[in-house]
């Protein structure tokens, strides 16, 4: 499901009113765009459970979206910050995955909007090691030994990098 | 009733939809400007106003500061109150300014008090000061609580930043709040302890404020 972010801010100003169809629709917009953007740095285990969560937050924090403002940034936001949430929280869950490597892009309007506001964009912000850290062990599950048998960092380095990395994540969720 | 999980879970949250109101820039300013003046009405209230302001012939050193923390105070809160509203690409670097602006009166009075060591003279920082900075704490109290209010309701997505702006707010609201009451005219008391009332609470905000707003 695609819909333009001026149908977008229609639907959740109607829904901060109370419209259930509205509401309805715009969580089916919201789920379909949470999960374009989020499979590429989430295992496809842990997916529906954080689309379920940033739904979640969706629905509590409905208040917070400005009818002024467009709602992908919104969304993304919360998106982003349920993310580095998911991060931190996760440590092996989900075991060895595959990510999927098909690159969220494409020509039209929506598209390029996904991809200003993707989470490579706030992984390029972290210096490489740190980055590099963090997906190998919060991503794609890897042990610490793992991670860094894999990158040539120490143990104790791989960590600090995984801490410093989701301080810096967190602090960047609205500007990178 | 849908039977895909998921589908389930969008039905229950559609199903407990209830009208919200949008969170709004001028409420959020509003409750923290209130908070702002009621701790400086309180503090002059107890302990009343300044001579010099009282008799309507401000002295201008003591003006000059308590305008530079109560904008400070406003620009700093103006950020806090819009990171309840969370989007990514927002800018929100005008307080960063203003701070910067605010940290010329303690930075002047530490470069004073620089020079007069150099100079082997003596550099006195009143120990009375002290007074000043709980006051200016206390009262920033007030002004720190509505905005953690205001944010527990948003969803702030850098909560130290949130909590530092916050703290920030609250300790320059406080600051502006004694500069009222305080006697002291000179640069190094205002520099050191009302400055510091700013950087205290900004530093308490940024270290205990996130677990008061995470959501």
């Amino acid at each position: 499901m695609t819909v333009d972010d001026a149908s977008l801010a229609r639907l959740a100003a109607l829904a901060q009113q109370g419209d259930r169809q509205a509401y309805a629709a715009l969580l089916a917009a919201c789920r379909s765009w949470l999960l374009r953007y989020l499979r590429r740095r989430v295992s496809p285990e842990a997916l529906d459970d954080l689309v379920q969560e940033t739904l979640l937050s969706v629905h509590r924090k409905l208040a917070t979206y400005d009818p002024a403002r467009p709602v992908i940034p919104w969304l993304a936001a919360i998106a982003r910050y349920r993310f580095v949430d998911h991060l931190r929280v996760t440590y092996r869950a989900a075991g060895e995955v595959e990510l999927d490597d098909e690159a969220v892009s494409g020509e039209d309007e929506e598209e390029a909007v996904t991809a200003r506001l993707s989470l490579d964009r706030l992984f390029e912000a972290l210096p490489e090691a740190q980055s590099r850290a963090i997906a190998l062990v919060r991503i794609e599950g890897l042990s610490i030994a793992e991670a860094s048998a894999s990158t040539g960092q120490s143990e104790s380095l791989v960590k600090v990098n995984i801490h410093r990395g989701l301080k810096r994540l967190a602090a960047l969720i609205e500007s990178a | 009733m849908p039977d895909d999980p998921f589908d389930t879970f969008m039905a229950e949250l559609v199903a407990d939809l209830k009208p919200v109101t949008p969170l709004r820039q001028g409420r959020g300013m509003a409750l923290a400007l209130a908070a702002l003046a009621l701790g400086a009405a309180l503090l002059v209230a107890v302990l009343g106003l300044r001579r010099d302001f009282a008799a309507g012939h401000p002295e201008p050193m003591v003006t000059t500061a308590a305008g530079v923390f109560l904008v400070l105070a406003v620009a700093s809160a103006w950020a806090a109150v819009d990171m309840a509203r969370p989007g990514v690409g927002l800018r929100r670097e005008g307080w960063g300014w203003t701070a910067l602006m605010a940290a010329v009166l303690p930075g002047s009075a530490l470069g004073l008090a620089g020079v007069e060591l150099w100079h082997d003279r003596p550099v006195t920082i009143d120990p009375g000061g002290v007074l000043c900075l709980g006051l200016g704490l206390g009262t920033g109290l007030i002004t720190l609580a509505a905005l953690v209010l205001w944010l527990r309701r948003g969803a702030p997505s850098s909560l130290r930043r949130a909590g530092m702006l916050a703290g920030v707010a609250a300790g320059a609201a406080g600051a502006f709040a004694v500069s009222l009451w305080c006697p002291h005219d000179n640069l190094m008391h205002i520099g050191v302890w009302h400055g510091a009332t700013v950087v205290v609470m900004g530093l308490a905000g940024r270290w205990l404020l996130p677990r008061w707003i995470i959501w």
